[in-house]
């Protein structure tokens, strides 16, 4: 489903020139769960905002679907609306009803009548559980309502991958569960999913195959038992021991 | 009760002062303009609003008065002509001179018509409306496209916008109306009021552009991506997410700008364009009454933008109420 061959992305930083991925490559297939851990600054989020080409790269490949985004006649919006992405800051439209967020893109992208739109995004608001606040506005929820409003969205475009960049890192943590549930769901339905997440019981129980980034690099990668219980490099166990 | 009745007792002190320093301030003009012997002749004022004037009507074609008919000082008038057509006029009585059954000839004076005019100030008022109205949408057309041509990673269009607000928020508008009117209202063949509406616009439009990049630029850019992320182009993202977000909060600095536009406008009188500014001109040369005049233009030029200001908080207080 998704193919990363040689990925480079750098960028300047107060003057100093910064290699956010370093050579990346991997792949995930259909229906494959992903989880991406690394401390912070190790490129993980950069390397998944490459993934839909949100972030521009130097040099290497990102094959979604076929569909080669390093191509110059590749057209992005086509891939991009074959990828759901949710953010640590929800990024809700605040000047539209929780509906209208669902039910824009739908119409203008997808080129769906508002009708089937309509029903699409009450459909998945029941899904994730908040159908009675069609009406309300984003700053009328919760950090998790909001969330799952935001992966309501993604979910609307019928994506074939689902990106997640730290989608509980801006949770009150007693908001943490409802997301994880939602993104649970999701992945026992058979969505391709990549995940970037401190969530290490998430993990654990949902991935199929955890990456470990550090400095731009993959690290370390494996399925989780073998990943959590037996972790390879030195790196990786430091960071396990400070976060579990 | 008591607590507030000892409220109210203060507030009302404050608004007597300032009453009070309202009416000195009244009364110390009025003593000054008495020393230099000004004669106030406000009563000649109305007239520049609406008057009635008295027009000829001239007979159209060889026929005869049917009928006159008195309505208190008017007279309602019909006339029917030899091909058969029926005209009814109605006329002053006193400039009647026809009596019922008379035979008329084409071109004869048949008496005159009392009509409301506009009077010169409402004519300059409604020129300064319309030329504002057209030049600030012409403005807001302008600013869209320079504000997103200011952000445009691409250099001919960052380039070009970047000039284009240097130079005119860096130039004298009274010298741009001259340039327009002179120079490019010569070649390209426009009329004074055209090349006036396009100095007014492109000005305006310089400082709205600016306005909207600032505005555009204040959106957090995880709208952006949302948007794009969501497989919406640059245009759309930019039409549904961006612009409407950016707009509803630029808007007082917005309305600022637009009263400015009405206020600058006064500046086209200068290339003979009878504006309010000018039609207060035209008229103090027939009546030499400069400080009623100049007060009335003011009073009217503020109608004028404190409407816009009402307007821009409505509009405002309804967009909050969306949220």
């Amino acid at each position: 489903m998704i193919e990363v061959r040689d990925l480079n992305k750098t960028f300047t930083l107060r003057g100093e020139k910064i290699h956010a991925v370093d050579g990346v490559s991997c792949t995930v297939s259909a229906g494959e769960v992903v989880v991406v851990i690394g401390p912070s600054g190790s490129g993980k989020s950069t390397f998944l905002r490459c993934l839909n080409r949100l972030e521009d790269f130097e040099s290497g490949q990102v094959i979604v679907d076929g569909h080669n985004l390093s191509h110059e006649k590749t057209n992005l919006n086509r891939v991009r609306a074959e990828v759901g992405m949710v953010f640590q800051s929800f990024n809700l439209f605040p000047h539209k009803s929780v509906l209208q967020n669902l039910t824009l893109a739908q119409v203008k992208v997808r080129k769906r009548s508002r009708r089937d739109a309509h029903e699409k995004a009450l459909m998945l608001l029941k899904k994730v559980g908040i159908s009675e606040k069609a009406g309300a506005y984003p700053d009328q929820l919760s950090g998790g309502q909001q969330q799952r409003v935001a992966i309501a969205r993604a979910l609307a475009m019928d994506p074939k991958v689902m990106l997640f960049d730290e989608p509980t890192s801006a949770l009150d943590p007693e908001m943490v569960g409802e997301v994880l549930d939602v993104m649970r769901t999701l992945a026992q339905e058979g969505m391709t999913m990549v995940i970037v997440s401190h969530e290490m019981g998430f993990a654990r129980e949902v991935a199929d195959r955890m990456l470990m980034m550090d400095a731009g690099r993959i690290l370390e990668e494996g399925p989780p038992n073998q990943f959590f219980s037996n972790p390879e490099h030195e790196r990786t166990q430091a960071f396990l021991a400070q976060i579990l | 009760m008591d607590s507030m009745g000892s409220l109210k007792i203060p507030t009302m002190g404050w608004h007597v002062l300032t009453a009070l320093i309202l009416i000195g301030l009244v009364w110390g003009l009025a003593a000054v303009t008495n020393r230099i012997n000004y004669q106030w002749t406000w009563y000649r004022l109305p007239e520049y609003f609406v008057f009635q004037s008295e027009e000829v009507r001239f007979a159209p074609g060889d026929g005869k008065v049917e009928s006159l008919e008195r309505l208190g000082d008017q007279v309602r008038l019909i006339l029917v002509l030899d091909n058969g057509a029926r005209e009814s006029l109605t006329i002053s009585h006193a400039s009647l001179e026809l009596d019922e059954g008379e035979r008329v000839r084409a071109g004869d004076p048949l008496g005159a018509e009392s009509i409301m005019r506009q009077g010169l100030l409402v004519k300059g008022m409604v020129t300064t409306l319309h030329l504002s109205l057209l030049s600030g949408l012409l403005a807001m057309a302008i600013g869209l496209l320079g504000g997103l041509a200011r952000i445009s990673k691409n250099p001919t269009l960052y380039a070009l916008s970047t000039g284009y607000i240097e130079v005119v928020r860096g130039t004298p508008l009274l010298v741009q109306l001259f340039i327009f009117y002179f120079f490019i209202g010569t070649v390209l063949e426009l009329s004074r009021y055209t090349a006036g509406l396009l100095a007014l616009a492109i000005f305006s439009g310089a400082y709205v552009a600016e306005i909207i990049r600032a505005g555009i630029q204040s959106i957090h850019r995880g709208q952006m991506e949302a948007a794009r992320s969501l497989g919406m182009n640059y245009f759309q993202a930019m039409a549904y997410i961006i612009l409407p977000q950016a707009v509803k909060r630029v808007l007082p600095a917005l309305a600022g700008q637009f009263i400015s536009l009405i206020k600058d406008s006064s500046l086209v009188s200068v290339i003979a364009i009878t504006d309010l500014a000018k039609a207060g001109r035209e008229i103090i040369t027939n009546t030499f009454a400069t400080f009623e005049i100049w007060f009335t233009v003011a009073a009217l030029y503020f109608v004028l933008t404190f409407s816009l200001s009402l307007l821009t908080k409505t509009l405002e207080r309804r967009m909050t109420a969306g949220d």
